[in-house]
């Protein structure tokens, strides 16, 4: 007995590690699992993309604790007693704003709108867009050339122009300037999803997947449109920090969350006023806005190096 | 030892020594001429400089400046009234014709004579141009028709005007002062006219030179106009000519500037002598530099909400009460409007003959909480807003915004320009509006009727009064009143009258009256006698100079 445990080091169970790497998958989801950690790897060597994650992870949970975490009510203001107070007063971390409410507190539960707003853009936006351009990828002919075109129409505005009008149109707030951001978001990730069904509908598999009889939704919905998923998400990363930046354009022309909501771009505009004598009004929110935005980016160019099919060596 | 300087230091003393001589040579460039008055404000609301049409803030204190009128009002009392052209005048014992004498060897600008005839030629033209401040004069039945008749020339020096009622002369010797009041050179203006042909709208066949003066000047003033420039510059010279005290300065210069900021930075270099739009924090800064001075003066304009009979929650009057009892009405005062506006509740502005100086309202929450659970609305409602995107609007909204919820109202702000709140509150399809009333001319009238008649509450009703908007139902007793005070010649008791009457909507009416505005303006300290009037009519400049 003895002698066997000796005699058999390798063959004690792999390691996590091992069973991960294994280059002969036993199931499925070993593969994918293994696929999985191979992108976590070369995503965590990445510091920057790292550290953009953990800026999306603290939002996230701030978000969550708002509440918990803000010493003062974000809509309720002591306007006589605390009005446009220095940041480290007492009470007052980062200052308050004209109305006396505390801009920390306003920050902490202006993060749930932030999210919120990517989030339902982001849901909105891509499944539309990545149907658009499966569709249109790989039926080709005239419904290729009809959707390219409605796609080419949108992308001929500036995005923030567009939304301005449909936010104008619809009325003011911070559902429609959801809406609007959406509407004018999804035409790039058409194009991309596009592009992709280009490069796969001609290849063997999706001829071995016809051959065998499925239909054409199937093929797409099954076969083309997760190929296109991993550069969608990417660009869709990199994509949030400009619509958090329209979000708080909207706001600061005054057509996005209403007051007393505590939104980023509104708070900069109601700071404009008093840049002059108290810059922190404006500034705080407009840091806000600027590291959340970074840590987007960071992910967002962390993730496209990791999910490279190109430098993935598999 | 020069030598043994690096050469680090070397550049450093040269860039030290630079900057001397540049700050020292700085505030040479930027000092305004001794004899020449520099203002920075905004004069984008200027349309036309014709005292028969201009209807703005900016031109009512240009036409002051340039013009004269029969008589103004007196800066000591606003209550009272003073002669310009008008040496002595008299009323005639039925109250209907007022006898105006006018001072002897006036000169317009150009040299021409003053007369009576000058006089009933300015009334004559406002009537007949009808634009739209010509219902200050029209409002004493003057029409197109009868105007040469009851507004005319007895001879060179006597002026007599005839009303269709017996109204108490302060109302029609206040509405003198207005814009539409001054008079213009009709020699002058007859070389100018240009052919219309007469159509239904306008049956004359000339445009009483209105073309002209949209940019032309006829009058007698202490300064001349001498340009205007859209959006760039207004600039009056003295008038050599001016029958009264000869004015110290030589130009006034009027330079259009927009932003606050702007005018606060070009106040601290000495690009302009006066800032005329300065915001609180600007106020604040400018009124701490030692340099500089500043003065305010309460304006007739009153900032107030006002709530749509319409909806069936606003109607109950204990909501409109406990609305009075929801606005923080000390912290607004001492932030928000701090040195541009003053607590006021009543709907005459301070200044005016009969204004009642009464803020009973405080905020107070329990009252309110307590008047809505009476209207059996405890739990509170929801409710918009319409607010027009300036300050201090958004911000008093806001500030409101916050002390209704704690009384669990529930107040959706409804942002706009001041284009579409004004259009949806005209169309009486507001829940609240948020904004400023601005007197017509200054009398307790203009404010009076708007507040408190409304003959027809119907959607068609033809007198559009602010009470007539929010579709609230005057009781009839208080228009009566408020049309008796019209006709009430004793000056005292038309007073009296107007504090009753105000007292009665302070206590039940559904309009909520926060602040009344106050001008501002911050100057060189180099100035002297440089003064805000109760109005724009009344913002001299003649009195001006440098030291």
């Amino acid at each position: 007995m003895s002698e066997i445990r000796q005699a058999t080091p390798r063959a004690t169970p792999m390691t996590r590690r091992e069973w991960l790497m294994s280059d002969r998958p036993q199931s499925r989801l070993q593969a994918r699992l293994g696929r999985a950690y191979m992108t976590w790897q070369r995503f965590s060597a990445n510091k920057l993309a790292v550290a953009g994650l953990c800026i999306i992870l603290l939002l996230i949970l701030i978000a969550i604790f708002a509440d918990v975490l803000a010493p003062h009510s974000p809509v309720i203001g002591n306007l006589g007693g605390a009005r446009l107070l220095p940041p480290g007063s007492e009470g007052y971390l980062l200052g308050s704003d004209d109305q006396g409410r505390d801009i920390l507190s306003r920050l902490l539960h202006g993060s749930r709108l932030t999210l919120l707003v990517i989030v339902l853009v982001a849901i909105i936006a891509a499944p539309i867009g990545l149907l658009v351009g499966a569709v249109s990828g790989y039926a080709g002919g005239w419904v290729d050339a009809v959707l390219m075109r409605i796609t080419d129409i949108f992308l001929a505005f500036p995005k923030l122009v567009l939304a301005l009008a449909f936010v104008a149109a619809m009325g003011p707030g911070i559902e429609n300037a959801i809406l609007a951001i959406a509407i004018t978001s999804w035409p790039p990730y058409a194009r991309i999803a596009r592009a992709e069904t280009l490069t796969v509908r001609n290849s063997d598999y999706i001829a071995a997947v016809r051959l065998m009889g499925a239909s054409p939704f199937r093929i797409v919905l099954r076969h083309v449109m997760p190929m296109c998923v991993s550069s969608l998400i990417v660009r869709v990363t990199l994509d949030m920090a400009g619509i958090i930046l329209t979000a708080a354009g909207l706001g600061f022309l005054g057509l996005g969350a209403q007051p007393p909501l505590p939104e980023w771009g509104a708070m900069i505009a109601s700071g404009r006023r008093f840049i002059l004598d108290q810059w922190w009004v404006a500034t705080m929110p407009g840091i806000a806005i600027l590291i959340v935005s970074l840590g987007f980016n960071l992910l967002g160019d962390g993730l496209r190096d990791a999910l490279d099919p190109r430098e993935s060596g598999q | 030892m020069i030598h043994s300087l690096n050469k680090h230091v070397r550049m450093l003393t040269a860039g030290a020594a630079l900057s001397l001589i540049l700050m020292a040579g700085a505030p040479a460039f930027a000092e305004t001429p001794a004899d020449t008055l520099v203002e920075g404000w905004a004069i984008d609301d200027i349309i036309t400089m014709d005292p028969g049409e201009a209807f703005e803030l900016s031109t009512a204190e240009v036409t002051a400046n340039t013009y004269s009128y029969l008589v103004r009002l007196d800066l000591n009392d606003t209550s009272k009234i003073v002669g310009d052209l008008a040496e002595s005048w008299t009323v005639s014992d039925d109250g209907l014709t007022y006898t105006f004498k006018l001072k002897p060897d006036l000169k317009f600008a150009s040299g021409n004579p003053v007369t009576a005839e000058d006089v009933a030629y300015s009334f004559e033209r406002v009537v007949k141009l009808d634009k739209s401040p010509a219902f200050i004069l029209t409002q004493f039945g003057l029409t197109g028709d009868n105007v040469t008749e009851k507004a005319k020339a007895t001879d060179a020096g006597t002026f007599t005007f005839t009303v269709d009622k017996a109204y108490a002369p302060s109302f029609v010797l206040n509405c003198l002062t207005a814009t539409v009041g001054a008079v213009v050179d009709k020699k002058l203006v007859l070389e100018h006219v240009a052919a219309v042909t007469p159509s239904d709208e306008y049956k004359y066949d000339n445009d009483f030179g209105n073309e002209w003066l949209k940019t032309g000047y006829a009058g007698s003033g202490a300064f001349k106009m001498r340009e205007w420039r859209a959006n760039e510059v207004v600039v009056m010279e003295r008038n050599d000519n001016y029958y009264g005290e000869k004015a110290p300065l030589a130009r006034v210069i009027y330079r259009h500037m927009k932003e606050s900021s702007g005018q606060r930075l070009a106040l601290e270099a000495g690009d302009i002598d006066v800032a005329r739009n300065l915001e609180p924090g600007d106020f604040d800064a400018v009124s701490k530099n030692t340099d500089l001075a500043t003065t305010n003066a309460p304006k007739g304009t009153v900032y107030y909400f006002s709530l749509n009979q319409k909806n069936a929650n606003l109607a109950k009057p204990e909501v409109a009460e406990a609305f009075k009892y929801l606005v923080d009405y000390d912290a607004i005062g001492s932030t928000l409007i701090k040195g541009i506006g003053d607590i006021h509740q009543t709907f005459l502005p301070k200044g005016v003959l009969g204004e009642l100086d009464e803020n009973p309202y405080k905020l107070d929450v329990a009252k309110a909480k307590e008047l809505l659970a009476k209207a059996g609305l405890a739990d509170g409602f929801s409710v918009t807003m319409d607010v027009r995107n300036t300050q201090p609007i958004t911000g008093v909204a806001e500030s409101i915004q916050q002390t209704l919820a704690q009384a669990n109202i529930k107040l959706e702000i409804i942002p706009g320009d001041g284009k579409q709140t004004l259009t949806k509150y005209r169309a009486r399809t507001h829940d609240i509006y948020i904004g400023q009333w601005g007197q017509d001319y200054f009398d307790p009238n203009s404010n009076a009727e708007t507040f408190t008649v409304n003959p027809d509450n119907s959607d068609e009703g033809k007198n559009k009064t602010l009470a007539w908007r929010n579709t609230w139902d005057v009781p009839k007793e208080w228009t009566e009143e408020s049309k008796a005070a019209l006709l009430e010649k004793d000056a005292t008791k038309r007073a009296e009258m107007y504090k009753d009457l105000q007292k009665k909507v302070l206590e039940k009416s559904p309009f909520v009256i926060v602040f009344q505005q106050t001008e501002v303006a911050g100057f060189r300290g180099n100035l002297k006698g440089f003064k805000l009037g109760p109005s724009f009519d009344t913002n001299y400049v003649f009195t001006v100079s440098k030291d």
